[in-house]
């Protein structure tokens, strides 16, 4: 028996437990030692909706959740044992079917019978414990949640408490430094912290548990365990520890490497652009929609001679000689409505202004740019004055080349003409020395038929051999279209333009090329094409130069004719030829006060000669079109 | 007794140069021709007024080398120059060293006789100038040496009487030296003798 029956057993009343039982508000049941149940209350048969007759014997087992009844009896039974207070937790089922959770214990109470013969009972209590229960699962679960979402975070999370030692971190931030977390639990933050971001780190952190702020974030190194170095954005918080519990620092680690990494490629991109930009030979100008000049790298300097401070804000047209200023004003505007391109963008030639006033040629590329809905033009300009002067040399080298070409041809046909002269004046003289001896003779009535006979037969001979002479260089003049060969024209066209380059730059010309690339070949003296495109060109020219209140502008064009054959035409916005159309072309006619009025009668030779025409339109509205065509050679692709 | 005129022709052209033969024999006159200067020079030059049609291009030495090479041989025959195709300069060349008229091939016929004509009057009258100097040379040579020296100081316009105080001699030796030169030199007055003097001292041929 067991100290607390033995208790019981003091008293000698008669005791209704029933009753007793009754009036408790919790769930009771009455049992006998070994468990089975006498009776149970009210309150038990209103909880569970069971009649006494199920609940009596092991009956009231069964409203505990069979899940919970292993557990429960195994406990009961090792209390029981034991002599040892029983309690336990178990779902108890309710009259509608569902479980509420219950603590339930176990009291040893003695019951005395009418007789009063005393006998031990327990009574076994159902406390509702089912609100604190879930209260307690719902903070597992969540505790449990936020484990997971704190392990499985791909953020790295850290804490550590005031001596700066980790006790709490992430796999993210353990796979970030590469130490296990129980290496990781040795260790310090500043253990960790590359040592140039320790001192800001540590001030931080002091101003934190100095109550000077709640929060900061730094961008920081850590090193690895392996030794390398990983960026990371922290987020660090002091929070309060709840129930008296130590204050600690909650981070959020973000690793920012890969971004810093980016950073600092593009910032090394910038730097080399700036320094491309800063040292190029090039004179480098931005502008705005609106053509004001936003920078200037130094070498505008050296180009323009302005100091690129002094251009900021300025138009860009104050670089460019006043003649070319509304062209481009035009042409900017046009291509910023319609995004129609002007000129090439790629390697233009243009005239410079100097800050000293002086003109120079340039060579200009653009680049467009739209950052943050503004468009930004870059130009790049490159001085060309050495590269044209050399191009002058050589076109002018070239020039007396070509001049003296023509001087060795026409010494040539001199030379040809007095061996001519030579071959037929022989004979000739022979002829008429023989001749006019007859004569004297027979006037004299002094000649013998045989003398004459002879003389006669000498005239004959010598008459003879001057045909054959004529013959003999009929030969050799149809051998002179040798010289002829398959060229492109447009390369004919481009040898010529170098030589007139300085005309047309020194009369303020604008030359607009409209070369068609796939040209047939045509068979042609290099050298007479030559003439004929150069007197064209510069007839265009000469015919602009009084031309004040308009663009002189020349176009030269090549394309393929509706015949398939080359056409070429030389277009100028001159004074045009106005009444005297029909004359251009016979010989010694001229409106040039010192023409000779044979370039375009002889320039229709030799294209004529070559098997082409050459003819003169005027031009709408101003100046006049020589077009010439010269046929396809044969073999050539169309 | 001096030969009738000689035309020589030099052209390379076989039909001109036979042409030319023809041409001026037609009109009488004696004509050799050759094709080439170094032809030319192989023959004895005829003692008779004679003159030279050449052709300027020629095959080896030119006709106006030919020129330069004739007069270094002290050879003045006059010379008419004929050319297939002439131009000025060669002609100014040509005329300036004495040449008697420069012709372009064809020629009027006239023209060519002409100038043969004129050449040949010219060569005679040198060669009748060359003969009366020699004449007159040969009269000098036959003086005395007394005899030369008088009249050489007559000429220079002395009287007698000085010439015989400088020769310290006598007044009518000089007059016998003096009259005995005249004789021998053919002269009928002194002005005479002084033209034939003069003639002599300006022969000196080059």
């Amino acid at each position: 028996m067991t100290a607390e029956a033995q208790g019981v057993g003091r008293s000698t009343e008669p005791i209704d437990l029933q009753a007793l039982v009754e009036t408790i508000p919790a769930l009771v049941v009455c049992a006998l030692a070994d468990g089975s149940a006498e009776f149970a209350n009210r309150a038990w048969h209103e909880y569970t909706g069971c009649s006494s007759p199920e609940l009596t014997g092991w009956g009231w087992h069964a409203t505990i959740h069979p899940d919970d009844l292993p557990n429960f009896i195994q406990e009961w039974t090792v209390a029981t044992a034991a002599g040892k207070p029983f309690e336990t937790e178990a779902r108890v089922r309710r009259a509608d079917g569902e479980y509420q959770w219950f603590a339930i214990r176990k009291a040893l109470a003695v019951s005395r019978d009418q007789v009063g013969e005393p006998s031990l009972r327990a009574l076994i209590a159902c406390e509702d414990i089912h609100e604190r229960r879930q209260a307690q699962e719902r903070l597992q679960q969540s505790e449990q949640r936020w484990q997971t979402a704190f392990e499985n975070s791909a953020i790295g999370i850290m804490m550590r408490d005031r001596a700066d030692r980790f006790f709490a971190a992430n796999r993210a931030f353990r796979d970030m430094l590469g130490y296990t977390e129980s290496e990781l639990y040795q260790l310090c933050q500043l253990d960790v912290t590359y040592e140039e971001d320790r001192e800001l780190n540590l001030e931080l952190v002091g101003e934190l548990w100095a109550g000077k702020r709640q929060h900061f974030q730094i961008e920081k190194r850590y090193r690895r365990k392996d030794g390398t170095l990983v960026w990371v954005r922290n987020n660090v918080t002091l929070v309060p520890g709840t129930g008296g519990a130590a204050f600690f620092l909650f981070t959020i680690v973000e690793d920012i490497t890969e971004r810093k990494k980016e950073e600092s490629e593009r910032r090394s991109i910038e730097q080399r652009y700036r320094v491309m930009v800063e040292t190029a030979s090039d004179a480098v100008v931005c502008i705005d929609e609106k053509g004001a000049i936003l920078l200037a790298n130094p070498a505008t300097t050296k180009v323009f001679g302005y100091d690129p401070a002094d251009l900021i804000g300025k138009p860009l047209t104050m670089l460019m000689p006043e003649y070319l200023r509304k062209l481009h004003e035009d042409g900017f505007r046009r291509y910023a409505a319609t995004g129609q391109r002007h000129i090439n963008w790629q390697g233009t030639e243009l005239t410079g202004l100097r800050k000293n006033g002086e003109e120079f040629p340039v060579e200009i590329s653009f680049g467009e740019l739209t950052a943050d809905g503004h468009r930004i033009f870059t130009g790049f300009v490159r001085d060309i004055s050495e590269r044209k002067q050399a191009e002058e040399l050589r076109a002018s080298l070239y020039a007396t080349q070509l001049e003296l070409a023509q001087v060795s041809r026409l010494t040539t046909m001199g030379e040809l003409a007095a061996s001519i002269a030579h071959e037929v004046n022989q004979p000739l003289t022979a002829v008429t020395n023989n001749a006019n001896a007859c004569l004297r003779l027979l006037a004299r009535r002094n000649l013998d038929p045989e003398v004459l006979h002879r003389a006669l037969e000498e005239i004959v001979a010598d008459g003879t051999r001057a045909s054959a002479v004529i013959a003999r260089i009929r030969a050799f003049i149809k051998k002179a279209p040798a010289e002829r060969k398959e060229l492109d024209i447009n390369d004919v066209i481009q040898e010529v333009l170098a030589l007139a380059r300085r005309e047309l730059s020194e009369n303020r010309v604008l030359l607009e090329l409209e070369l068609m690339k796939t040209l047939p070949l045509v068979l042609v003296d290099r050298v007479q094409l030559q003439q004929v495109l150069l007197n064209l060109i510069m007839n265009g020219i000469e015919a602009m130069t009084a031309v004040t209140d308009r663009r002189r502008t020349l176009w030269v064009q090549s394309h393929v004719g509706e015949a398939g054959d080359v056409l070429v035409a030389v277009r100028d916005s001159g004074s045009g030829l106005g009444s005297e159309g029909d004359h251009v072309f016979t010989p010694f006619f001229t409106t040039k006060t010192n023409g000779m009025g044979m370039g375009l009668s002889i320039s229709r030779s030799l294209v004529e000669s070559h098997g082409g025409r050459l003819w003169a339109t005027p031009n709408s509205p101003h100046g006049a079109i020589f077009s010439f065509t010269l046929p396809a050679a044969a073999g050539s692709p169309p | 007794m001096t030969q009738a005129p000689v035309v020589f022709v030099v052209d390379d052209d076989p039909s001109v140069r036979s042409s030319l033969k023809f041409l001026m024999s037609s009109v009488g006159l004696q004509v050799e021709s050759f094709d080439s200067a170094d032809a030319l020079l192989q023959r004895k030059l005829p003692d008779a007024p004679s003159c030279l049609v050449l052709d300027v291009r020629l095959r080896g030495l030119s006709g106006l080398d030919f020129q330069r090479e004739l007069a270094a041989r002290n050879c003045h025959m006059p010379i008419i120059f004929i050319t297939g195709h002439g131009d000025i300069p060669m002609s100014v060349r040509a005329m300036k060293a004495g040449a008697i008229e420069f012709l372009t091939k064809p020629f009027r016929d006239q023209d060519l006789l002409d100038a043969v004509r004129i050449a040949l009057e010219k060569d005679r009258e040198r060669r009748e100038r060359k003969k009366e100097v020699s004449d007159l040379k040969e009269r000098f040579n036959s003086l005395t040496p007394r005899e030369q020296k008088v009249i050489s100081m007559v000429v220079s316009g002395m009287l007698n009487k000085q010439i015989a105080d400088q020769l310290g001699t006598a007044e009518n030796t000089v007059k016998v030296h003096r009259s005995r030169a005249m004789e021998k030199m053919r002269a009928q007055s002194v002005a005479e003798l002084v033209k034939m003097i003069d003639k002599l001292e300006s022969s000196v041929e080059p």
